[in-house]
């Protein structure tokens, strides 16, 4: 458990404060995977509020608020005359405190795949009834963290993620403005960042181990990842990721466009001027791979049974391709050998696969904080549909639903169909397996002491179907 | 290049070879010069596949429709693994900048420099 203060000042007598962002900060800082948040206001006239950030409704919050309790209306916790041990600077605010009591001084969250658990439009807000002043939350982080892999370690498996975040910022900090700010917007959204961190992990084995050389082939690693999600979202039609809105849904798909090409075009740039010919042909390769697996994907949407191998095939290309560049990029820049880049790459593979079995698990879990049925409306060929559909009991149905129009009914009647056949099961199964393939890679080379954070990273892949 | 060498570098692109690729080649091919003999085919290859991916996108102007954008961005990934293959660090520099000031002027709405012009300089990049 962790614990510690999140302070702020507050500028008006009224006022709501998101803090959603911060506690999302302190979530991902804290390398926290699955727990709760506990939160608490250590003042009287402080309360907490979980609603949505929307400035007519907080209005309308405050002139609920000010009927409830309206300021001057005679408090006797306000008449001096009667109390005793009144400091000097006292304020007049029974009003406040009356109103603290609608609200609520403690709130817990819950923490899932290394996010806040939180609706679309679910904000959290420090609610001030008696600012301006100094304010003070505490706050407790109970449950699994993910701790070798948290940035301000000191063991050989200690992962140096704040140099990542601080790479990040400064790239995006020299970019012209209209495209800086929606990447900055999903960088800062979060993200499980297990590409940087395999890159670093890989970066640390060689006999060249060069921290900042690292930091900035995994950041550019990282803008490419989410260059390629700005151009899915648009081909996809998502309206949101990470809990906000996608770059082509806020700004139109000529700017999500053109954002996905200059980040696309900067990490290329980033990695080229790293310097290192085999990092750079093996970035290109994946991301030729990446695009190639997007058109199949796309293509092989609504055929239904489908087949596994053609499953695979995308899902190696779309998602593997870059965890398994991701390793074998920073084996390669440590000068490891090429035993162990083409075990770290055979590792990467098994991992990404994995984990893209894991995400497909996602879109039939309510309490993922995703939308559930995403693959379903888009036909995606997903594990979990490839199954159900090839299923001799609810196969044809399924099939039936998804050769037709798909209505919120029809999308709700194919999740329960696949709930309630054993394809789950068999993904969970199937995703289990190749972490276990993927540990048993590296039990055929010598890894100077990082197996065990590696074994943790290949397990935390798929811990949203744990 | 040889033919095998281009079928394979424009597998799942053979459609746009016909459909201006070809001719793009053909006007890179001529400003390659100073690169070595064997690199020039490849690297001809790859600014036309940057000119023609970023025209498919619709890039600074009317966004493609997805099956379309996603053609170009394998024209853009491809280009940049046939620049790893065989351009030096300051061409592949270059390509990268020359893609990062279209988009950003894209991004701006701002008038973008031609495409062309911005690759033939790319490719004298040293």
């Amino acid at each position: 458990m962790l614990g510690k203060r999140l302070r702020f000042e507050t500028m008006h007598a009224t006022e709501f404060v998101d803090i959603t962002d911060r506690l999302r900060a302190e979530v991902r800082q804290a390398g926290m995977r699955m727990g709760r948040l506990h939160l608490q206001s250590l003042h009287t006239t402080l309360g907490l509020a979980v609603n949505e950030n929307e400035p007519l409704l907080l209005r309308d919050f405050e002139g609920l608020l000010n009927r409830l309790a309206p300021a001057n209306a005679g408090y006797e916790h306000d008449d001096f005359a009667r109390r005793f041990d009144i400091a000097v600077d006292e304020p007049i605010n029974g009003h406040a405190h009356c109103r603290q009591l609608l609200l609520t001084g403690f709130a817990t969250l819950l923490v899932e795949d290394g996010e806040l658990v939180l609706g679309r439009w679910q904000s959290v807000f420090a609610v001030e009834l008696d600012g301006p002043r100094h304010r003070e939350l505490a706050l407790q982080l109970d449950g699994q963290f993910s701790l070798p892999l948290q940035g301000g370690g000191s063991g050989r498996g200690a992962v140096k993620s704040d140099l990542v975040e601080l790479e990040l910022s400064r790239q995006l900090l020299v970019d012209p403005e209209p495209v800086s700010t929606p990447m900055r917007r999903l960088v800062e959204a979060g993200g499980k960042r297990l590409r940087p961190k395999l890159v670093q992990l890989a970066a640390g084995i060689g006999p060249r181990s060069e921290p900042l050389r690292a930091a900035a082939l995994a950041a550019a690693v990282e803008l490419l990842h989410n260059a390629t999600l700005i151009h899915d979202d648009y081909v996809d039609e998502s309206t949101h990721r990470r809990g906000r809105p996608t770059v082509a849904a806020a700004e139109g798909p000529e700017r999500a466009i053109a954002v996905g090409d200059y980040y696309f075009a900067k990490a290329t740039r980033l990695i080229a001027e790293i310097g290192n010919r085999d990092v750079t042909s093996t970035i290109a390769e994946a991301l030729e791979a990446i695009c190639a697996s997007q058109i199949d994907d796309v293509a092989l949407r609504g055929t239904y049974p489908g087949d596994h191998d053609s499953y695979l095939q995308v899902v190696r290309g779309k998602t593997a391709a870059l965890f398994a560049a991701a390793c074998a990029s920073g084996a390669l820049l440590s000068e490891a050998s090429p035993e162990i880049v083409e075990a770290l790459r055979r590792y990467g593979d098994l991992v990404g696969v994995a984990f893209q079995m894991a995400d497909d698990l996602v879109d039939f879990s309510p309490s993922s904080g995703k939308p559930v049925g995403l693959d379903i409306r888009q036909r995606v060929l997903s594990l979990p549909l490839i199954y159900a559909a090839e299923d001799r009991t609810v196969g044809p149905e399924v099939r039936r639903l998804l050769a037709g129009a798909l209505g919120d009914d029809e999308v709700g009647r194919v999740a329960e169909l696949v709930t309630s056949s054993d394809a789950l099961q068999r993904v969970r199964r199937e995703a289990q397996a190749l972490v276990d393939a993927a540990v048993h890679e590296l039990e055929t080379v010598e890894l100077d002491g990082l197996r065990p954070t590696l074994i943790s990273l290949a397990h935390s892949a798929v811990d949203r179907i744990s | 290049m040889s033919v095998q060498l281009i079928d394979r570098e424009l597998d799942r692109l053979e459609s746009l070879w016909e459909d201006g690729l070809s001719e793009m080649y053909r006007t890179y091919l001529e400003a390659v010069g100073s690169h070595e003999p064997a690199s020039q085919p490849k690297l001809a290859l790859a600014a036309a596949l940057v000119e023609i991916g970023v025209q498919l996108q619709g890039l600074g102007g009317r966004a493609a429709a997805p099956p379309t954008l996603l053609m170009g961005d394998l024209c853009l990934a491809r280009s940049s693994r046939l620049l790893a293959d065989v351009a030096s660090q300051s061409v592949q520099v270059a390509f990268a900048q020359a893609i990062e000031q279209m988009s950003a002027a894209a991004a701006s709405c701002a008038d973008a420099p031609a495409a062309r012009e911005l690759l033939l300089d790319a490719l004298k990049a040293s």
